[in-house]
C-alpha cells in the first residue's frame, strides 16, 4: 500500500486553532431556544432515610417551571451496569437499582433527591434552597474491608455483607500455596491504593431537548462515547426508541474515564425535556463533580510474592477488597476484576498466580474506570513488590527484573505469551525498555549521587516500574464470555466526495487525544492525498453510524483499524473503476501515492479523477455501483499490550520529609506510532496523573461519609511548579494483530508512574537506614517525615 | 470533629450554672445567636448567623440541655441545619469548683458535619470552633460581670 | 434592582442592565456569548476563566459583572488581531501545548500576562506563573515549552510583545 510519509510524522494538530482562539464548542457553551436550567437538591448525608420532601414553597418561587422528586420517577428504571461478574459460586453479582432520583434513602453524600427546573440557573438555585427535605441520618460505612464485617451498616437492604460479588482468577490456590511454601524469600505488602477524583477540567454538562412534532430528542452531552450513552439510555433506562434520540458529544474538556459512564443526570434531563416541552441544561459545579463523577481506584490489598534462592519469582498471591461506592457504575465491576486480576502476570514469568477480589458497596461516590482502570492497581501491586523484594533480598531492583522478564517475542515468528491469568500477550521486548531506561538515566551515576547525597541532609532515591497494560479494548467474543454486556468493536466510515475530498466518520471520540489529526494522517497517507483534504467527524450519533467510544487506549487500535478496512474497500473499488478507464484488468492495477497504475506501464489515473468518475459514472463498469463511500466495523482478535519502563529519581529532605521529583525517565513501547508528538503528549499527561496519585491526590472521607476535600482548596491537583521536564524515550514492538501495528498510548503514563515514585521515595529512605515497607499515597511531607522518625 | 477544652471562670459553679440555665443570658452567650425561643424546660429553637471561613450561613435548629446535675454537669445537644450543611453536636460540660470562688468549665464532645460544611469547610472548622469557643467564654464572663456589677 | 454597567470587551463597548449577583464570567459567556472563557471550578482555583481586566490576568469566576463596570476587558477571542494569531496561540499549536483545549484560553491569557512583564522567563518563572492554572491533559511539559517558544518568537521579531489590549 502506498504511503506519502504522513504516518509517523509529528504533524501539528488541525483541531488546535478553535481551542487557542476561544472557538471550541463545549456542551455548556450551547444555549438552545427556550432554554431552561436545572439544579439538583442533593443529600447532605452519606446514609439517610428520606422522611419527606416538600416542594410546595419552591414551586411558587419566581421562574420555576417544574420540580420532580423520586416519587415522580417510581416507574423509571435506574442506570445500568454494563458488565456482569459472577460470584465464585456462580451466582450473578448483586446489582441494586441506581435510581435517577432517590425516593427512599440516600446512599452517598450527593445522591440526588429532587431536580428543580427554572427559567434561569439563579432562579433554579433559589428554588432548590426552598425545597424542604426531612431526613433521618443512619450509620454509614466507608472502608471496603470494614463493609464486609458482620454488623456493618448495609448500603442496600437486599445485599448481605455489602458484597456485590467475590471473584477469583489464576491457578488453583492449592498450587499457589504449595509454590509459595517452597520460596526462599516471601515479600509481603499490605497496602491501600487510594481513591482518586478524576477531575477533568470541564465539568460534566448535559443539555436535552424534545421536539414534539418529530417526537425526537436531542441530547448534548460531555461524554466520551455518545452512541453508548444513547444505547444504554434508550434500551435500559427510558425505554424510548433509539432512532428517536440524537446524542451529540461536541468538544469535551477531558474525560480520563469519568465521562464514559451513563450518569443519572443524562437520563433524567432527557426525561424532563419531554415532560416540560423545553430544553433543559445542567452543568455540574465543581463541588458536585467531586461528589458525583465516578471516582477511581480504592483497593485495600494484601499481596505476597515468593522467590527462590536465585531471585526467580515462584508465586504471587493477592487478596483485594475493591470499593465500588454506593452503586454499580457502568463499568465498575470489570475494573477490579478483568482489568486488574488479568494483569498480575506483569512482565514476569511467575508460574503460579492467584488473585481473589471481593467487590463491596459502601456509602461513598461510585467508583469506576479512571485513566488506567485496574491496570494501575495491578502495576502498583507488582512493582512495589519487586522493589521491596530487591531491598529485602539486597539485590539490585533492575537486576531482579532482568532475571524475571518474559523473553522477547514478536507474536509472528514467536507465539504470543500465555499468562496464568487468562490473557495472551501479543508481542513484547521487556528487557529492551529497561535497558534503554537505564541508559537514559545513567544508572551507575545516579547510584553514585545517591551515596554522595546522604552526606548533605538529603536522601536520594531511585524507583522503578516496568509495566504492561491491556489496551485496544476489546475483542467482543472474549469480553462477552467474561460478562461484558456490549460488543467492543468500532465503526469507521470513509466517504470520498466527488471532488476527491474525504470525510471520515469514526465511532471513537476525541476529547483531547487529537483524533482529527491522527486519523486524518492515516487516511491521507493511505490514499496518497493531502492532510487538508481529509476531515474527521466524530461525536454525533446522527452523523456516525455507530461507535463504542474512546477509553481503554482503544481509538486507533480499534477505530483506526475500522477506518483501514474502509480504505481497503475504497482502493479495491477504485481499482475497478481505474481498470475500466485504463482498459486493463483490475488485477493489474496497483495503487501508490494517490495514483492507480497499470502494472509495468506508465498508464495511470489519479485518485481525484477516480472519485469524480465514481459520482459521474458516464464511463463506468457495467456491474459496479456508483459512489465511493464505505463503512466498516472492526472487532479486534485480541487486546493490545503496550509496556514500558518508568524510572523516578527523588530527593527527600531529611528534616521536613518533603519529596522533590528530580527526574522522571519514561521509555514506552506503544507499538507503531502514527504521530510521535501526540503520543509523547499522551505520555506526559498520563505521567502527571500517576505522579499526582503518588504525591498529591486522594479523596478523604470522614467517618460520617463526608468527602472532606471536595474542592481545589483541599484536593491537591498537580500544578506546573510541582513538576520537572520529563525525559521520554520509545521503543517500537509492533502489534501483530491489527493493520496499523499500534497498541495505544492513552493510559501508559498513568499506569507506570505511581509505583516508580513511591519506590524511589522508599529507596531514598532505605539509603538512609529507614527500612520502611510501605508508605501510604499520597506521599505528603508529613507521612514521609513520620517514616523518617521511625527506624534508623 | 472532636471539641474539647477547659476554661477557668471567676465565679462559683452555682452562679455559672444559673447563667447557663437562663434563656435570656444564654441568648447573649452563644455566639452568633439571633433568635432563641424556649420550647420546653430545657429545649430551645434557635437561629444562628455564623461565618465560617469561606462560607457563611444562617443555621436554624434545636438546642437541648440533657443529663442535668445541678450545679456540676450537663450535656448540650444541638441540631443545626443550614443550606450549606448541617451540624449535629453532643457536648458534655462539667463545672468543677476551684478554690472558693472559681469554676473550671470543661467541655468534651463531638460535632458531626455534613454537606458543604463538611466538604468545603472541614479544613477551617478547627479554627472556627476555637474562635466560637473563645467568644462563648468571653461572653459568659461579660454576663457574669453584669450580674456582679452593683 | 438591576444595575447598569458599561464595559469595553475586545475593543467593543457594551452597556447592559445586569443582576447584581451576575458573575463576570457568566456575563461574558451568557450575555455577550463569548464562550472561550470557561468555568472549571467556581472558586478561582483552576484558572480556566482567566481574562485580562484592565490589562491584568484575572480569574473572572469570582468577580461580579458590576465590579467590572468601566473596565477594559480582553478575552481569548480578542487576543488575535485581523486574523493574525498571538505568538502564544501559535506556540501552543507548534509545541502541542494543549489537548482537550478547555484550560487553554485561561492558560494563554495567564502566559500573555507573564510575557508582558517578563519577556525572557526561565522555566522556573513560567512554572511559577502558571501554577494557578490547572491542566489535566498535558502534564504542563509542553505548555512550558509553548511559553518558551512564544517568548523566543517575540524577542526574535524584535518588537515589544503584541499589545494585549484592545
Amino acid at each position: 500500500m502506498s504511503t506519502n510519509g504522513l504516518i509517523g510524522r509529528a504533524v501539528k494538530r488541525v483541531e488546535d486553532k478553535r481551542f487557542t482562539t476561544g472557538h471550541g464548542n463545549y456542551t455548556d457553551d450551547i444555549i438552545l431556544p427556550q432554554q431552561t436550567y436545572a439544579v439538583f437538591v442533593r443529600s447532605q448525608y452519606a446514609h439517610a432515610k428520606i422522611i419527606s420532601v416538600d416542594t410546595s414553597a419552591a414551586k411558587e418561587m419566581p421562574g420555576v417551571i417544574a420540580i420532580f422528586t423520586g416519587a415522580d420517577l417510581a416507574e423509571v428504571n435506574g442506570v445500568p451496569c454494563g458488565w456482569q461478574v459472577n460470584f465464585k459460586n456462580g451466582d450473578t453479582m448483586k446489582e441494586p437499582k441506581h435510581p435517577l432520583l432517590v425516593a427512599d434513602k440516600a446512599r452517598h453524600a450527593g445522591d440526588a433527591i429532587a431536580i428543580v427546573i427554572a427559567e434561569t440557573k439563579e432562579q433554579a438555585t433559589d428554588a432548590a434552597e426552598a425545597v424542604m427535605v426531612e431526613m433521618e441520618e443512619l450509620p454509614c460505612v466507608i472502608d471496603a474491608a470494614k463493609a464486609v464485617q458482620p454488623g456493618a451498616p448495609l448500603v442496600h437492604d437486599d445485599v448481605p455483607d455489602n458484597k456485590s460479588f467475590d471473584w477469583v482468577l489464576g491457578n488453583p490456590i492449592d498450587e499457589v500455596n504449595e509454590a509459595m511454601s517452597r520460596a526462599a524469600h516471601v515479600t509481603t505488602l499490605d497496602f491501600v491504593n487510594q481513591r482518586l477524583v478524576p477531575n477533568a477540567i470541564e465539568p460534566r454538562s448535559y443539555n436535552s431537548s424534545y421536539d414534539p412534532a418529530s417526537e425526537k430528542y436531542t441530547l448534548y452531552t460531555s461524554s466520551q462515547n455518545p452512541h453508548l450513552i444513547r444505547l444504554l439510555m434508550c434500551a435500559f433506562v427510558l425505554g424510548i426508541p433509539e432512532h428517536k434520540v440524537r446524542v451529540v458529544s461536541p468538544d469535551v474538556g477531558g474525560g480520563f474515564g469519568s465521562k464514559i459512564f451513563h450518569y443519572t443526570e443524562e437520563a433524567l434531563l432527557t426525561w424532563c425535556s419531554k415532560k416540560i416541552g423545553r430544553p433543559v441544561k445542567w452543568t455540574s459545579e465543581r463541588s458536585e463533580s467531586f461528589l458525583l463523577d465516578a471516582h477511581g481506584r480504592d483497593h485495600v490489598t494484601k499481596a505476597e510474592m515468593g522467590f527462590d534462592a536465585e531471585g526467580k519469582i515462584l508465586a504471587l498471591r493477592v487478596k483485594t477488597y475493591a470499593n465500588l461506592g454506593a452503586y454499580l457504575s457502568t463499568f465498575s465491576s470489570c475494573v477490579p476484576t478483568y482489568l486488574h486480576g488479568t494483569l498480575l502476570q506483569g512482565l514476569y514469568t511467575t508460574p503460579k498466580i492467584n488473585v481473589d477480589v471481593t467487590a463491596v458497596f459502601t456509602h461513598t461516590t461510585p467508583v469506576d474506570a479512571y485513566r488506567g482502570a485496574g491496570r494501575p492497581e495491578a502495576t502498583y501491586l507488582l512493582e512495589r513488590l519487586l522493589d521491596l523484594a530487591a531491598h529485602e533480598m539486597n539485590v539490585d531492583p533492575a537486576e531482579l527484573r532482568f532475571k524475571n522478564f518474559i523473553p522477547p517475542f514478536d507474536g509472528v515468528q514467536q507465539p504470543g505469551y500465555q499468562t496464568q491469568v487468562a490473557l495472551q500477550y501479543d508481542s513484547g521486548n521487556y528487557e529492551g525498555v529497561l535497558k534503554k531506561g537505564l541508559d537514559m538515566l545513567g544508572y551507575a551515576d545516579v547510584r553514585r549521587q545517591q551515596q554522595e547525597a546522604a552526606g548533605n541532609g538529603k536522601l536520594l532515591g531511585v524507583g522503578f516500574s516496568t509495566y504492561i497494560e491491556a489496551c485496544g479494548i476489546a475483542p467482543s467474543a472474549i469480553v462477552g464470555a467474561l460478562g461484558c454486556r456490549a460488543g467492543l468493536f468500532e465503526s469507521g466510515q470513509v466517504r470520498v466526495q466527488p471532488t476527491g475530498k474525504v470525510s471520515v466518520y469514526t465511532g471513537a471520540h476525541s476529547h483531547g487525544q487529537g483524533h482529527e489529526t491522527t486519523f486524518a494522517q492515516v487516511v491521507a497517507d493511505k490514499l496518497g492525498i493531502n492532510l487538508e483534504d481529509v476531515e474527521v467527524v466524530h461525536g454525533d450519533s446522527e452523523a456516525v453510524a455507530f461507535g463504542m467510544g474512546t477509553y481503554g487506549s482503544r481509538s486507533l487500535a480499534v477505530g483506526g483499524s475500522a477506518i483501514i478496512k474502509s480504505i481497503d474497500k475504497i482502493i479495491e473499488k477504485g481499482k475497478k473503476i481505474a481498470a475500466h478507464k485504463l482498459e486493463a484488468s483490475a488485477d493489474d492495477i496497483e495503487f501508490a501515492s494517490g495514483r492507480f497504475t497499470v502494472k509495468g506501464t506508465d498508464k495511470s489515473v489519479g485518485f481525484g479523477e477516480i472519485a469524480l468518475t465514481a459520482y459521474v459514472p458516464h464511463v463506468y463498469p457495467k456491474d459496479l455501483e456508483p459512489g465511493l463511500d464505505f463503512s466498516s466495523f472492526y472487532d479486534p482478535t485480541n487486546f493490545t499490550y503496550p509496556f514500558g519502563c518508568h524510572i523516578a529519581v527523588v530527593e527527600v529532605d531529611k528534616e521536613t520529609g518533603k519529596v522533590e521529583l528530580k527526574r522522571f525517565v519514561a521509555v514506552d513501547d506503544v507499538g507503531n506510532v502514527i504521530n510521535p508528538m501526540i503520543v509523547e503528549g499522551q505520555i506526559h499527561g498520563g505521567l502527571v496523573q500517576g505522579i499526582g496519585q503518588a504525591l498529591f491526590e486522594g479523596a478523604e472521607y470522614d467517618e460520617n461519609g463526608q468527602l472532606t476535600n471536595a474542592s481545589y482548596m483541599d484536593y491537591c491537583l498537580p500544578r506546573a511548579d510541582d513538576l520537572p521536564m520529563f525525559e521520554t524515550g520509545s521503543q517500537v514492538t509492533p502489534c501483530p494483530h491489527n493493520p496499523l501495528g499500534v497498541k495505544g498510548a492513552g493510559e501508559a503514563g498513568t499506569i507506570g508512574a505511581a509505583p516508580a515514585i513511591v519506590n524511589a521515595v522508599i529507596d531514598a529512605l532505605w539509603s538512609g537506614g529507614h527500612k520502611v515497607k510501605d508508605l501510604r499515597m499520597p506521599l505528603t511531607s508529613e507521612r514521609v517525615w513520620h517514616a523518617l522518625q521511625e527506624v534508623i | 470533629m472532636q471539641l474539647a477544652g477547659k476554661h477557668l471562670i471567676h465565679a462559683a459553679p452555682a452562679k455559672v450554672w444559673a447563667i447557663l440555665m437562663n434563656k435570656e443570658t444564654l441568648a447573649h452567650i452563644v455566639p452568633g445567636i439571633s433568635g432563641l425561643e424556649q420550647t420546653g424546660d430545657h429545649s430551645f429553637k434557635s437561629t444562628l448567623d455564623i461565618k465560617l471561613g469561606p462560607v457563611s450561613g444562617s443555621f436554624t435548629g434545636n438546642l437541648q440541655l440533657h443529663d442535668l446535675q445541678e450545679p456540676n454537669a450537663f450535656t448540650l445537644k444541638a441540631q443545626q441545619n443550614s443550606k450549606m450543611g448541617n451540624a449535629n453536636a453532643a457536648i458534655a460540660i462539667s463545672l468543677t469548683p476551684v478554690g472558693d470562688n472559681d469554676t473550671e468549665v470543661m467541655f468534651n464532645g463531638d460535632v458531626k458535619l455534613s454537606g458543604m460544611l463538611a466538604s468545603l469547610g472541614n479544613r477551617v472548622m478547627g479554627g472556627v470552633s476555637n474562635t466560637l469557643t473563645k467568644q462563648f467564654f468571653s461572653n459568659l464572663e461579660k454576663e457574669l460581670e453584669k450580674t456582679t456589677a452593683p | 434592582m438591576n444595575t447598569s454597567i458599561h464595559v469595553t470587551v475586545n475593543g467593543v463597548q457594551y452597556s447592559h442592565m445586569v443582576e447584581p449577583r451576575l458573575l463576570l464570567v457568566n456575563y461574558l459567556r451568557d450575555v455577550l456569548r463569548l464562550t472561550g472563557t470557561h468555568v472549571g471550578c467556581d472558586t478561582s482555583s483552576c484558572g480556566a476563566c482567566t481574562i485580562h481586566l484592565n490589562g491584568k490576568a484575572t480569574k473572572c469566576c469570582t468577580i461580579l459583572a458590576v465590579q467590572a463596570d468601566g473596565c477594559e476587558i480582553t478575552t481569548i477571542e480578542g487576543l488575535s488581531h485581523n486574523g493574525e494569531l498571538h505568538p502564544l496561540q501559535e506556540a501552543f499549536n507548534e509545541c502541542h501545548g494543549l489537548q482537550c483545549g478547555f484550560c487553554t484560553p485561561g492558560m494563554i491569557m495567564t502566559a500573555a500576562d507573564l510575557l508582558q512583564h517578563n519577556s525572557q522567563p526561565s522555566e522556573t518563572d513560567i512554572r511559577h506563573a502558571l501554577e494557578g492554572n490547572f491542566c489535566r491533559c498535558t502534564g504542563y511539559h509542553n505548555i512550558v515549552k509553548s511559553v518558551q517558544y512564544a517568548a523566543e518568537k517575540i524577542s526574535e521579531s524584535a518588537v515589544a510583545p503584541a499589545e494585549v489590549k484592545a
